[in-house]
């Protein structure tokens, strides 16, 4: 029964999990929240990461009721993501792996995320949409890949609606993303906006373009809100994501969705891929925002299964990276 | 050039461990060597430019100080 210790900071959370057999025995997180109208910069987001770590981690061995000697590997987010941030967070593993004598594991980001989607629904083979702030994918698993059916071309649909939020001054605190969905609940009034679906793939940054357009003409004249600005966002990107991943269901057969990363929290969005799915006879999964935002345990869990099949991260073969597709690494802890 | 005293060798051979394997940005503006001698972890950088390399310096200091208040705090190595 090995427990796997996560490390996960590749943007502005950072997290610190343990995980051991299924069970997730802690996961601390601290969240790095610029002000209004403004974003997250990699050289702030890292130096955030370092004041924080080292007391995430010893929360996270002591809410676990762990010592470093019960602690079989050590995971971390290998990429992709931020530069510094995913360095400040890999010096620290590779050193405790170091300190303590025991091996690394390098994860994938993205396969963090569905490890841990797969734990906490007992989804079996799902088609899964991952939608975060940095990444818009749907992944199905198919002979030992996690293989990319459909992705943004540009931004990814988090990325869009962060910086949306900054064009109205939305605080960023919890999320922008949680911010804009309260507004867009008390919007009334749908602005027709560019929809750009490409075949299995999708596009955003010329719905942002358009939108900040929008934003600063229509409210100068009273036309619409900013709560009409943000429901009509959400309607038109959602649709979007709800209509690529019914097409890889279609192709593949498949009976289930799987919601994972930080816009998976949103609860219009799991509302329209449940009518999706119930149209389809199929069942949708999601997880709540413990697991959807980026967070150590998932590190730790798609650790706990690279670990049980034999993967080991040579310290030479450590390195971070900021590009990492999801279908590069060999899921061999499947069939 | 830079000289970082540890208490131990097998100190400095974990900073040298934790802080050589990611690579440098800008990919070959600036080289950065890592060595151990005796209990020293010295750091030597080649560079065309002022400017990245000042950023590169900030950088590294930057992580080389999280490494040795992680060992300050996680530390001493277990025995192997």
């Amino acid at each position: 029964m090995p427990a796997v210790l996560g490390f996960e900071g590749s943007a502005n959370k950072i997290g610190v999990g343990v995980v051991r057999d299924g069970k997730v025995l802690a996961n601390p997180r601290r969240t790095y929240v610029t002000p209004p109208g403004t974003g997250f910069l990699p050289g702030d987001t890292a130096r955030h990461h370092r004041a924080v770590i080292l007391d995430l981690l010893q929360e996270a061995l002591m809410e676990a009721g762990l010592t470093s000697q019960d602690i079989d590997c050590i995971a971390y987010t290998k990429g992709p993501g931020m530069g510094a941030p995913l360095v400040s967070v890999a010096v620290v593993a590779r050193t405790v792996a170091q300190l303590w004598n025991k091996p690394l594991l390098g994860v994938n980001h993205c396969i963090g995320h569905i490890e841990m989607g797969r734990l906490i629904t007992g989804a079996t083979s799902p088609t899964v949409l991952y939608v975060s702030g940095g990444n818009t994918q749907v992944i199905a698993y198919s002979e030992r890949r996690y293989r990319i059916f459909g992705e943004t071309i540009d931004i990814a649909v988090g990325n869009c609606l962060d910086r949306f939020a900054r064009v109205l001054k939305i605080s960023n605190d919890p999320s922008p993303g949680y911010n804009i969905e309260q507004m867009a609940k008390r919007g009334k009034k749908l602005v027709e906006l560019p929809y750009t679906v490409k075949g299995m793939d999708v596009s955003f940054s010329g719905i942002l373009s358009f939108i900040e357009d929008v934003a600063q003409r229509m409210l100068a004249t009273g036309e619409c809100t900013p709560e009409d600005l943000c429901f009509s966002l959400q309607e038109t990107v959602f649709a979007m994501l709800v209509e690529i991943t019914e097409r890889a269901m279609a192709h593949c057969g498949s009976h289930e969705a799987l919601i994972v990363g930080g816009v998976g929290c949103n609860m219009r969005l799991q509302e329209m891929m449940e009518t999706m799915c119930q149209e389809r006879g199929a069942r949708l999964f999601a997880t709540d925002e413990r697991f959807c935002i980026d967070n150590g345990a998932m590190i730790a869990q798609a650790g706990w299964e690279m670990f049980r099949a034999g993967h080991r991260t040579p310290l030479s073969e450590s390195g971070v990276t900021q590009r990492y597709r999801t279908d590069e690494v060999e899921v061999t802890w499947r069939d | 050039a830079l000289d970082v005293p540890f208490p131990s060798t097998l100190e400095a051979e974990i900073a040298r461990g934790s802080l050589a394997p990611d690579a440098e940005p800008h990919r070959g503006a600036v080289r950065k060597e890592l060595t151990v001698s005796g209990s020293l972890l010295a750091v030597r950088w080649r560079a065309e430019d002022s400017r990245l390399l000042r950023i590169s310096i900030v950088n590294f200091l930057d992580q080389l100080a999280l490494v040795m208040r992680t060992l300050q705090r996680f530390g001493p190595p277990v025995s192997r």
